[in-house]
């Protein structure tokens, strides 16, 4: 327990549904060393709900969404690398083949990795066992293969989420590297250079660019709660960035060494799927008004919002076959490759309203796969922005599955038949039971903003320079 | 004109006239709201009506009439509700819950509070729109249409007032899309005709969902066919309708502006009013818009509507970022790439036409509490769309009420949002802000209709009075 007691819990991070927050809190936690940047993992957990435990675990589940970040059973707020978690039942479905499968309870959370610990994984379980060890129990005592109450010792529960642990088979993440801590700063930050602006009684106007921009220089430096604020951010530890360089080079390297082969194989296997494609049948089935309702009552309780699309009823499944496997497998490893190299700041191929997504198979056949994402605004709007900027990627990855809109030379056609894609994906979401964000008022751009406030605070300005960064508060 | 219409294929004919135009010549407007009490009267009265109807062939010459339906109203007359593919929104209607709090009609202005429309008001299930030159045609034209063999209820009559700028002062109606095929327009606002009229190619080169029936449900051969299914094409030619109603507190809006613009000593400063207001609307009251010009309107505006923001104001020194008309419709400043031609054609996707009227008397900015202040005064708001959740929905809920939008932090839509977010108004060498703004418009009724083709009208007439389907004038 030692390493958490020195953590306050934050007073802020709460999910209000229906609640508008007032931004972040200017009481923040005390982690110690901010000073290399965090890679953020993806947290997968899934347990099968034994059989006759379900609707107790949902009640359970559906008493801690009222305060997921404070709720008695995992109270997120007290875990504060965790930037979002969730807890999401699954039903009993059946595969493609109409063999049954058993109910499910995931938990999803991206947490920042602590610089010092060896394996991240077992920091983050270690940290969520030592702040809600009895909540877990309640929650995963529900699910087979979990010890009884008088064996659930910290060494057993640990082990139990290590073996259900399932790593991300790709994962996004908006900024790698930027903390909770560093987002919470960051707004408090951008809070109090607002307020400064608002009450010093100053007439702004008729100073320029330069002057105003000392002036809120001067006004940091004599907070002293905003002394860190003093370094520029964190950036990436040595041994990151080079395993990042390394890995740069050695993908392309490696593709380029096995060109010979894959030169001449791309072409037969383009045609391959193309013909697949062909075949696959893409019916439009619209889901039903109650499915929608049951979505809709969770979305647009703030600016934030989550998304589950899970493989059920036969749908979504990897389509059979070679083609499809190896189209899977290799496009989820690109999509890893792009989020960790190209997309890796505040911008997926220009949408940028995206916090986290996660692409995971639940199956050791690989061939269900849950799709997670926390995202700002409306699943409307991200839906469009799926139709209008992302559909190749969609496509790449989606088409894949069972029932996807029909798509030409994998990237082309699918998502953008607006509505039969639409549908589709509706019919894929599943409803978070409970649903933690650690700052649920910033969207992505927010805090992308306050992120370049920050970094304007140091070093020589030009006077358009200046100009152009005042524009940011 | 014949040859556009070949060129888009639309069956003017068959497309109730509202789609085309807001019929601005006549210039009284009444819109009844009504309850089906006898679904065989109310079907042989929508039979007959069906041959008064107003299309988009024809000159509204003297006067006009529209009818739309709710869900409960297309339900009432027979239609089954397992019978196409009728939208969710429209058949969950405005005030499902998770709809409320999207389009932000809470608190105050929730659903439980409404006039009409709302959980605990009669149920609305037809709107009949009635226009006419003057007042005296209108009634009579009202009385003619709604007898009482029609076997309907009146539930609300919400009158109109002409005028050619809305209540708080500012010229209003100036962004319209053109539907393609119906009119010309400049390219930015012509929009493809399936983005407002159902059954034609939307900006996605689809065809929106809409409801279709099985031709054994059409035994006269009432509706079209559609050609893809097969089936009898009962959306064909028509839309969603959104109806609104918003009060507008006048007195509140200027009373507020002239107190965060007064000096220090409490001195009224009118100059710094009107600018403060113009940079809320995004426009000056006669309709010039800030961006081109910034610093006061000029005696004779022109070009109020053939422009774009990113070239001119990126950053919202001349208008702000989050001002009225940027937020309704931001032209080329959206996402992945502000100035193109992509972020044209994505604002393209949320367009809305509007048809609203207001009503209620006009009242002068400086009217003395007692002039008249009192008295409720507003708008009926009417846009019309193929898809509500990505037009209507979208831009009333991720555009106008977002305090994210363009990057803002805690600044909703300054006219029409909620009460207790900030109008950042971009400056340099630093922003100015006025913080706790109140709202200036409320909810005070609301539901989603459906404006039927003329065939459908005569379909829905025949399944809920069989003798009425003698197709007359075809």
């Amino acid at each position: 327990m030692a390493h958490v007691q020195d953590v306050q819990p934050p007073p802020t991070g709460r999910f209000e549904p229906g609640k508008a927050g007032t931004g972040a809190s200017t009481d923040l936690p005390t982690i110690a060393g901010e000073s290399r940047a965090a890679r953020q993992i993806a947290v997968t957990i899934a347990a099968e709900v034994k059989p006759g435990r379900l609707s107790e675990l949902r009640r359970t589940l559906e008493a801690m969404s009222a305060d997921p970040a404070s709720n008695a059973i995992v109270p997120f707020a007290a875990l504060p690398r965790t930037h979002f978690a969730r807890f999401v039942l699954l039903d009993a479905t059946e595969d493609p083949t109409g063999e049954p499968i058993e109910p499910q309870l995931l938990f999803m959370s991206d947490v920042d990795k602590p610089e010092s610990a060896d394996s991240a994984l077992e920091h983050c379980l270690g940290e969520l066992v030592d702040v809600a060890g009895d909540g877990l129990d309640k929650l995963f005592g529900a699910c087979s293969a979990y010890p009884t109450p008088s064996r659930a010792t910290r060494p057993r529960r640990l082990a139990f989420l290590r073996e259900h642990a399932l790593a991300a088979d790709a994962s996004y993440i908006n900024t790698v590297g930027r903390s909770v801590l560093q987002i919470r700063r960051e707004e408090q930050l951008r809070l109090a250079i607002e307020r400064f602006l608002d009450l010093s009684g100053i007439d702004w106007q008729d100073r320029t660019a330069g002057e105003v921009r000392g002036a809120i220089q001067d006004f940091v430096a004599r907070q002293e709660e905003l002394t860190w604020a003093g370094d520029p951010p964190p950036s990436a530890a040595l041994g990151t960035r080079v395993a990042d360089a390394l890995q740069l080079v050695a993908v392309p390297a490696g593709l380029l060494a096995l060109s010979p082969v894959l030169v001449p194989a791309l072409p037969l296997f383009a045609l391959a799927l193309r013909l697949q494609e062909e075949r696959d049948p893409a019916p439009h089935i619209a889901p039903s008004r109650e499915h929608a309702l049951r979505l809709a009552a969770q979305e647009d309780h703030g600016v934030q919002n989550q998304l589950n699309a899970v493989s059920s009823g036969g749908v979504g499944f990897v389509k059979p076959g070679i083609v499809r496997r190896v189209t899977t497998e290799v496009v989820l490893r690109g999509v890893e490759f792009a989020a960790r190299h190209v997309y890796n700041h505040a911008n997926l191929a220009g949408v940028k309203t995206i916090h986290s997504a996660r692409w995971v198979f639940l199956d050791d056949r690989r061939r269900r796969m849950i799709f997670a994402s926390n995202y700002d605004g409306s699943l409307e709007s991200y839906n469009d922005d799926f139709v209008d900027k992302l559909w190749w990627g969609l496509n790449a990855v989606f088409s894949n599955g069972i029932g996807f809109p029909s798509t030409r030379w994998l990237f082309f056609g699918g998502t953008r038949q607006e509505q039969p894609f639409k549908d589709y994906l509706r019919g894929q979401l599943v409803p978070s039971q409970v649903w933690y964000s650690a700052y649920p008022d910033l969207t992505a751009l927010n805090i992308e903003n306050n992120s370049r406030i920050r970094v304007g605070l140091h070093g020589e300005m030009s006077r358009a320079e200046a100009e152009e960064w005042l524009q940011r508060i | 004109m014949a040859a556009t219409d070949l060129k888009a294929g639309l069956e003017r004919d068959d497309i109730q006239g509202l789609l085309a135009s807001g019929y601005g010549h006549l210039r009284e407007a009444r819109f009844l709201l009504l309850a089906i009490d006898d679904p065989a009267l109310a079907g042989a009265w929508l039979g007959r009506l069906a041959d008064e109807l107003t299309t988009a062939r024809a000159k509204s010459r003297g006067a006009a009439v529209n009818v739309a339906l709710a869900a409960s109203g297309l339900a009432k007359l027979g239609l089954p509700p397992a019978l196409g593919k009728l939208s969710n929104r429209f058949l969950d209607g405005m005030t499902a819950e998770p709809r409320s709090r999207a389009l932000g009609d809470v608190d105050g202005d929730a659903p439980e509070h409404w006039r009409w429309g709302g959980p605990t008001t009669a149920p609305v299930d037809l709107l009949l729109l009635l226009y006419a030159e003057d007042e005296s045609s209108l009634a009579t034209l009202e009385q003619r249409l709604t007898g009482a063999d029609a076997g309907l209820e009146l539930v609300e009559r919400l009158d109109t007032q002409w005028s050619d700028r809305e209540h708080f002062g500012f010229r209003d109606g100036i962004a319209q899309p053109v539907v393609e095929g119906l009119r010309e327009g400049p390219p930015d606002d012509t929009i493809k005709a399936g983005e407002f009229v159902l059954g034609y190619p939307n900006e996605y080169g689809d065809v929106t969902g809409r409801p279709l029936v099985s031709r054994s449900a059409d035994p006269d051969g009432i509706l079209s066919t559609d050609e893809v299914s097969g089936d009898a094409d009962l959306g064909r030619n028509g839309c969603y309708l959104v109806l609104r109603q918003l009060s507008q507190d006048v007195a509140g809006f200027w009373s507020f502006l002239d107190r965060v613009t007064s000096d220090a000593d409490g001195r009224s400063d009118p100059d710094a009013r009107a600018r403060l207001a113009a940079r809320i609307v995004g426009r000056w009251p006669n309709g010039e818009p800030l961006v081109l010009a910034p610093d006061g309107p000029r005696a004779q505006p022109y070009a109020v509507n053939e422009f774009r923001y990113h070239d001119l104001d990126p950053d919202g020194l001349r208008c702000p970022l989050g001002a009225h008309i940027r937020r309704s419709h931001p032209r080329d400043m959206l996402d992945p790439d502000p100035g193109s031609e992509r972020s044209i054609a994505i604002d393209k996707l949320h367009r809305l036409l509007r048809r609203g009227r207001g009503y209620g008397s006009p009242i002068a900015p400086d009217a003395a509490p007692g002039g008249g202040a009192e008295d409720e005064r507003g708008l009926h708001f009417i846009c019309l769309c193929a898809n509500i959740a990505r037009q209507f929905e979208f831009v009333q809920h991720t555009w106008l009420n977002n305090p994210k939008f363009n990057g803002l932090y805690d600044d909703a839509d300054p006219l029409v949002g909620p009460a207790g977010r900030s109008l950042t108004v971009q400056a340099k060498p630093v922003r100015k802000r006025v913080t706790g703004l109140p709202s200036f418009v409320g909810v005070r009724g609301g539901a989603y209709f459906f404006l039927p083709g003329v065939r459908a009208v005569r379909y829905l007439a025949s399944i809920a009075s069989p003798a009425s389907a003698t197709p007359a004038g075809a």
